[in-house]
């Protein structure tokens, strides 16, 4: 279940991929939306951690539109409730995660995604 | 308004009790006033407390605590009980005139004879209670209690009679009961054996509980757990109202068998599936984290090699030229009817890891945050240094309790950072450094040493291996 808040924070760590490897694109995706309790401090605190862009260019390619292109300075209830779905409810349970540089494909699979590196991948 | 209140403690883990009042005071954000050399070794403590109502959260979120008192007297005889107790009238007068009670009369490491506690309670005559005597829902409970050394019976000979040494008490505690310590009955709730899905690593509930605490987790709080494992640790947290993130390198562990994986069948059965934020397979020492300064707390339990060794990802030995071409070839163009592409691991030493997480910690915590871990060591050899060879400036030890086995034992240890600036990201990278120069920590080769039976002691080996690791 990659949930967009997780996904907004890894970034492809191969060896040697250190530009253009975030965000990663999700391929051949198999959704799904659960409901998870609210918790607006929690958004609060996390907010300045978000990258935005990739947030949004993500979630609208997954078919949510629900968040503005840039991000309000004004934090209201409504944004928190829209946000707290996109990062918390979408679950990815099967597919891929592909790094836009080195095309490494990270395997989803039971909502459990691999990140685990090739041994030419590391250090 | 402050007072003092007699805490009774419940008889396990003694080590881990002041840190566990310290971090529940924390997390509500009160004071508990100490005694100037609290003894953690005794089941009976007097502390104060600002307001009644902290000895009521403390009640509810303690592991370790098994009721609390409001006090009123102490003494090593009871002539000394008395005076103080005497003295202490303004706290117990306004039950005097019509107030239904219970007294209790009762003995730790001991138990005292009928008649004496009747002798006991008579002795408390002078406080002239005039409400009624009720067994079964009285308005306030008083309890006299009598601490005894531990006397084991004897190897040989014959059992301790009964009430030998009656009256030998070390010291009386007396006060009235203000609440029972509702947490501990977690420890059933978490019980491993009921519980949906677990492994033989899986941490005891009562130990995963005091770690939880440690962590501070409460609603809002964000945790992670970089050797998830089965989940122990991040069941209670997220019980406690925190949000988890668990990765292992070994994806298997989280999974277990069947859908959905084992840890999230597990959480459901306790109500907090939603709290899983998520579950990544990776090797910490080669992690995908875009950035640091990202959660409250760590806590986990690493694998140091009895019931399970640590890995990370490459090899023991480094490959030929000719073989790396061939692998090479092989990763990159898997046959068809190859399994998924399982990279190679190799052992990661316990103390190198011990090192490692706390730099990692100082990375992925916010300041503030706390790191809480399972340390096992040698105990004859365990030197207070030994923390010190793995800490790093910014980073402070504020508990470690031991959990003695015998000849080892496992040592929590909480580490706070209280830096505020960033920190780059550990580097992993390990050089083996000459041993003449810097001390050797106990943990050190830490496998090794247990399957040799720590032969340097006389220890036995039955007394290990009793225990998940």
């Amino acid at each position: 279940m990659v949930r967009l808040v997780t996904h907004n924070l890894l970034a492809c760590h191969a060896k040697d991929c250190n530009t253009n490897n975030f965000p990663l694109v999700f391929q051949n995706v198999q959704l799904e939306i659960r409901e998870a309790e609210f918790n607006s401090d929690f958004i609060r605190n996390f907010l300045p951690k978000i990258e935005w862009n990739a947030l949004v260019k993500t979630a609208y390619e997954l078919g949510d539109t629900s968040l503005p292109q840039d991000q309000p300075e004004m934090v209201d209830d409504e944004f928190l409730k829209n946000l707290h779905h996109v990062l918390f409810e979408i679950h990815i349970i099967e597919g891929g995660m592909v790094c836009p540089n080195c095309k490494h494909n990270y395997p989803i699979s039971d909502g459990i995604p691999n990140m685990l590196l090739a041994e030419h991948e590391i250090a | 308004m402050k007072a003092c209140y007699l805490i009774a403690f419940a008889q396990s883990h003694s080590d881990f009790r002041l840190p566990e009042l310290q971090s529940i005071s924390e997390i509500h954000g009160f004071q508990i006033h100490l005694p100037k050399d609290p003894d953690t070794s005794r089941p009976f403590m007097v502390v104060e407390l600002d307001e009644e109502e902290h000895a009521f959260i403390l009640a509810q979120r303690c592991i370790l605590i098994k009721s609390i008192y409001e006090f009123y007297a102490r003494g090593t005889t009871y002539e000394e009980v008395h005076e103080m107790n005497r003295s202490n009238r303004h706290l117990w007068e306004r039950y005097v005139p019509d107030t239904s009670f219970k007294f209790i009369v009762t003995g730790f490491n001991h138990t005292i004879p009928q008649r004496r506690q009747r002798d006991v309670i008579e002795s408390f005559a002078y406080m002239d209670f005039r409400g009624k005597i009720d067994m079964k829902n009285p308005e306030i409970t008083m309890v006299c209690f009598e601490e005894y050394e531990s006397r084991p019976a004897p190897a040989n000979g014959p059992p301790r009679k009964r009430c030998e040494d009656d009256g030998g008490f070390k010291e009386v505690f007396f006060g009235r009961l203000i609440v029972e310590g509702t947490a501990r009955q977690l420890v059933g709730v978490f019980d491993v054996k009921k519980r949906a899905y677990f492994g033989n690593t899986s941490m005891e509930a009562e130990i995963s509980l005091l770690m939880a605490n440690q962590t501070l987790a409460s609603p809002g709080k964000w945790i992670y757990d970089p050797f998830m494992g089965t989940g122990s640790m991040a069941y209670p947290t997220a019980h406690f109202g925190a949000v988890v993130f668990g990765s292992d390198i070994d994806g298997r562990q989280m999974r277990g068998k069947g859908k959905p994986p084992g840890v999230i069948r597990a959480a459901t059965q306790y109500g907090i599936a939603s709290r899983i934020i998520d579950l990544c397979t990776f090797d910490v020492t080669n992690n995908p984290w875009r950035c640091g300064e990202l959660f409250d707390a760590i806590v986990t339990d690493p694998p140091y090699g009895v019931r399970a060794g640590a890995k990370r990802l490459g090899r023991k030995r480094e490959l030929s030229e000719d073989k790396k071409a061939l692998y090479l070839q092989h990763s990159q163009n898997p046959r068809s009817d190859d399994q998924p592409y399982i990279p190679p691991t190799k052992p990661y030493e316990l103390s190198n890891l011990a090192g490692d997480l706390v730099l990692l910690a100082r990375y992925l915590l916010r300041p503030g945050g706390r790191l809480v871990f399972f340390l096992p060591t040698v105990t004859d050899e365990y030197q207070e240094v030994d923390i010190h060879t793995m800490m790093c400036e910014g980073m402070e030890v504020i508990a470690n309790s031991l959990q003695d086995f015998g000849s080892w034992g496992r040592r929590l240890i909480t580490i706070r950072k209280i830096a505020t600036q960033k920190f780059s990201p550990p580097s992993f990278q390990h050089v083996e450094e000459d041993a003449m120069d810097t001390h050797v920590p106990a943990h050190r080769d830490f496998r090794e040493k247990y399957f040799q039976g720590f032969s340097r002691g006389q220890c036995n080996g039955d007394q290990a291996g009793t225990v998940s690791t």
